[in-house]
């Protein structure tokens, strides 16, 4: 290959830029969403009641065995099935990222409860306080600081699985550049800017996250 | 409800049923050489990050970051469409024309490179996690270092790892799925090439699924296997059981 | 006060407590020791509740917990308890461990709990230490705090489970003081350790268990002295070193 044109990434910034702006609209809506059903799957894990503890586990061990890519196609078919009407690409991306790492977070959740000892519970539990009460004021307090660095991790992973959406055509920054490559033929200053802008997110991220761990440590 | 004729049998019958054992034989195939590269060259980078000798250290580090911090389908399209052209024309001649499958082999060195830069991290994690005093007593016996990691270090350190290996072994698994995007015949590729063919996209999905439900099971039933066969009393309480 | 009428619990094979019968008049200060395992701790976690046991009753205040109808959260209202670990909230300051069951639970003004609360950290003896956080505190005040976190219910009893095994030497010592002039005070106690000197001091009862069951029972003097089974004589040897 004769000589690099650089040229093409500020003569295509617009549209490359509009499309990481998808991709973080996606990531956003997947992290809320999927930590909020998470929260809700990881605590029926918990449960003792078999009809809440059963679907949950199951739905957790499905999705945690599937590829993402095939789950994006589950509901790129299923939403407008279940809609009535096509709801566009980006509505289906984020049906399915909220389903799937709703997943991930509940394991987390989960984890981060259990990891709290029985002590703490016996001993609210001594003072008169319900189970309400004690998971409300003694266990989540404690369980969401533990959990913190695990679903930071978690929200980065997110972040990257964005680009899976590429495979239904929704224009997030991969398929923005993919774009552009095929009217350009400039996959290498493509790919690796893209390469280039998820390495300097994702690493100031996860750098951050390991700053929050290490002043949690000396509290 | 938008309508929807449901065809459960496309599932079967030829020649659909063909092309999705076929895209089994292609993940199968891709999952395990990918698992064992990977673990080859994870172990190495792994045991990079921990030696004194701080230009591997630093070697293995950036190796891990880079590789941990750029989505893979990033990855492979940069091997695909990228890489190539970088290669002397020869080279990406070959690639291209000569070579037959070049797509499964371009995702094999992406897939497997992406792969072992996590392993590194559990190696890393888990040859840390061992105490110094557990050095200290192997070398007041008289080991030398190359024994100590070779009877006490080492044996300690697989059996410490499995949990974590076997999540990666099913991440592995799940990710060639993402090698259809450069048009590898796998699993997913099949099941949407059937969807194309008659439009019963539920139907191949779901088939998809349980295949890649089935490869899950069976990889934990294996190394749960594996990891009993090494278990030693006491030692690791292997979390949740899954 | 409480009664214990024949308690036993098993899991599967294993009987965890085995036919225990005990009464604990108010006022009194029982004492439980014995070996690992032998049930101790499960006793005094069956009395609040907080471990379930199949056969046999016991009765606080004549109220039944094997009734289904009884209302536990009220009953442990009026019972108090500190553990082995001390299990003091590592997120709440040390005066809000103290308010946070009266304010959440009995609906008490924050104003009144927080001065009932320095009220007690003065009685055991470490009221500088409200502001901080437990894991600023050495073992042996944590523990304290956790008997005023106890105390700030108004217990009619209060059960101790091993509340000196996990502390440093040094420190056990302040944590008996305290326990002791608890029981001077009037408290009833139901103790489960091995801090013999304490149970001379105040024990007006001592039980010793093994393998679930009641070995023996005697008064500081019948049963330190004059100890008449040879599993318990086994044991004070073993432990008066």
């Amino acid at each position: 290959m004769d000589g690099y044109d650089w040229q093409v990434i500020p003569n295509n910034l617009q549209f490359l830029m509009h499309g990481l702006f998808t991709t973080f609209q996606l990531a956003l809506v997947a992290i809320s969403g999927g930590l909020l059903l998470g929260i809700l799957v990881g605590m029926a894990r918990l449960s003792s009641i078999r009809i809440i503890y059963y679907p949950a586990t199951a739905f957790v061990n499905v999705m945690r065995s599937l590829p993402l890519i095939l789950v994006i196609f589950w509901f790129y078919f299923l939403v407008p099935l279940m809609a009535g009407r096509p709801m566009g690409d980006f509505f289906s991306a984020c049906v399915a990222f909220v389903v799937f790492e709703a997943a991930y977070f509940a394991e987390i959740v989960r984890a981060g409860i259990q990891s709290i000892s029985t002590g703490q519970m016996q001993a609210a539990y001594s003072t008169g306080f319900n189970y309400r009460d004690t998971m409300r004021y003694i266990i989540i307090p404690q369980a969401l600081r533990n959990m913190v660095p695990s679903l930071l991790t978690q929200a980065v992973v997110v972040f990257q699985d964005t680009s899976l959406a590429y495979v239904i055509g929704l224009k997030e920054f991969l398929r923005s550049a993919s774009i552009v490559d095929a009217r350009e033929m400039r996959s290498v200053e493509l790919y690796a800017f893209v390469g280039a802008v998820y390495f300097l997110i994702c690493f100031a991220m996860s750098k951050f996250s390991k700053k929050l761990e290490a002043k949690r440590g000396h509290a | 409800m938008l309508s929807y004729n449901f065809n459960w049998s496309i599932i079967w019958t030829a020649p659909y049923g063909q092309w999705m054992l076929e895209g089994l034989w292609v993940t199968i195939r891709l999952g395990l050489i990918c698992w064992f590269i990977a673990l080859a060259l994870g172990i190495i980078i792994g045991t990079f990050r921990v030696t004194p000798f701080r230009p591997l250290r630093v070697f293995g580090a950036v190796y891990t970051e880079i590789f941990r911090d750029i989505p893979l389908l990033v990855q492979l399209f940069f091997w695909y469409f990228a890489a190539p052209s970088i290669l002397p024309k020869s080279i990406e001649m070959w690639l291209y024309r000569g070579l037959p499958n070049s797509e499964f082999w371009i995702v094999v060195v992406g897939l497997s490179i992406y792969t072992s830069s996590r392993i590194a991290e559990h190696i890393r994690a888990g040859m840390q996690s061992i105490s110094q005093d557990q050095y200290h007593a192997a070398l007041s016996t008289g080991f030398t270092h190359f024994q100590t990691y070779r009877y006490i270090i080492i044996p300690y350190a697989v059996r410490i790892m499995m949990p974590p290996l076997t999540a990666e072994c099913l991440t592995v698994f799940k990710n060639t799925a993402l090698a259809m995007t450069v048009g590898v015949l796998e699993t997913t590729f099949m099941s949407q090439q059937i969807e194309a063919y008659t439009f019963q996209g539920i139907e191949a999905t779901t088939a998809a699924s349980l295949i890649y439900m089935g490869i899950s099971l069976s990889v934990v039933l294996i190394m749960g296997f594996v990891e009993r066969r090494l278990a030693v009393p006491g030692l690791i309480t292997r979390a949740g059981g899954r | 006060m409480i009664e214990m009428k024949n308690v036993s619990k098993w899991y599967g094979d294993f009987r965890v407590l085995d036919n225990i019968s005990e009464t604990i008049e108010r006022g009194q200060v029982v004492v439980i020791c014995g070996p690992s395992g032998s049930g101790k701790s499960t006793v005094l976690k069956c009395l609040n509740g907080l471990e379930k046991f199949q056969q046999g009753d016991i009765l606080v205040d004549g109220v039944s917990l094997k009734d289904p109808s009884t209302d536990l959260i009220k009953l442990r209202q009026k019972m108090g308890m500190v553990f082995q670990r001390f299990e003091l909230y590592p997120h709440l300051k040390v005066i809000d461990n103290i308010t946070i069951a009266p304010v959440k639970v009995m609906k008490v003004p924050v104003k009144d709990a927080v001065k009932r609360a320095m009220k007690l950290l003065e009685r055991v003896g470490i009221p500088e230490q409200a502001d901080k956080y437990p894991g600023n505190l050495s073992g042996g005040q944590q523990q304290r705090v956790a008997i005023a976190r106890a105390l700030a219910m108004d217990p009619e009893i209060m059960l101790f489970d091993e509340p000196t095994s996990a502390l440093d030497p040094e420190m056990i010592k302040e944590v008996l003081e305290v326990m002791i002039a608890l029981a001077k005070s009037g408290m009833t106690m139901a103790v489960v350790t091995h801090e013999m000197g304490f149970a001379r001091e105040v024990a007006d009862e001592i039980i010793f268990m093994d393998e679930g069951r009641i070995i023996e029972r005697g008064t500081d003097q019948t049963f330190f002295e004059n100890p008449k089974t040879e599993r318990a004589k086994d044991f004070l040897n073993k432990i008066l070193f």
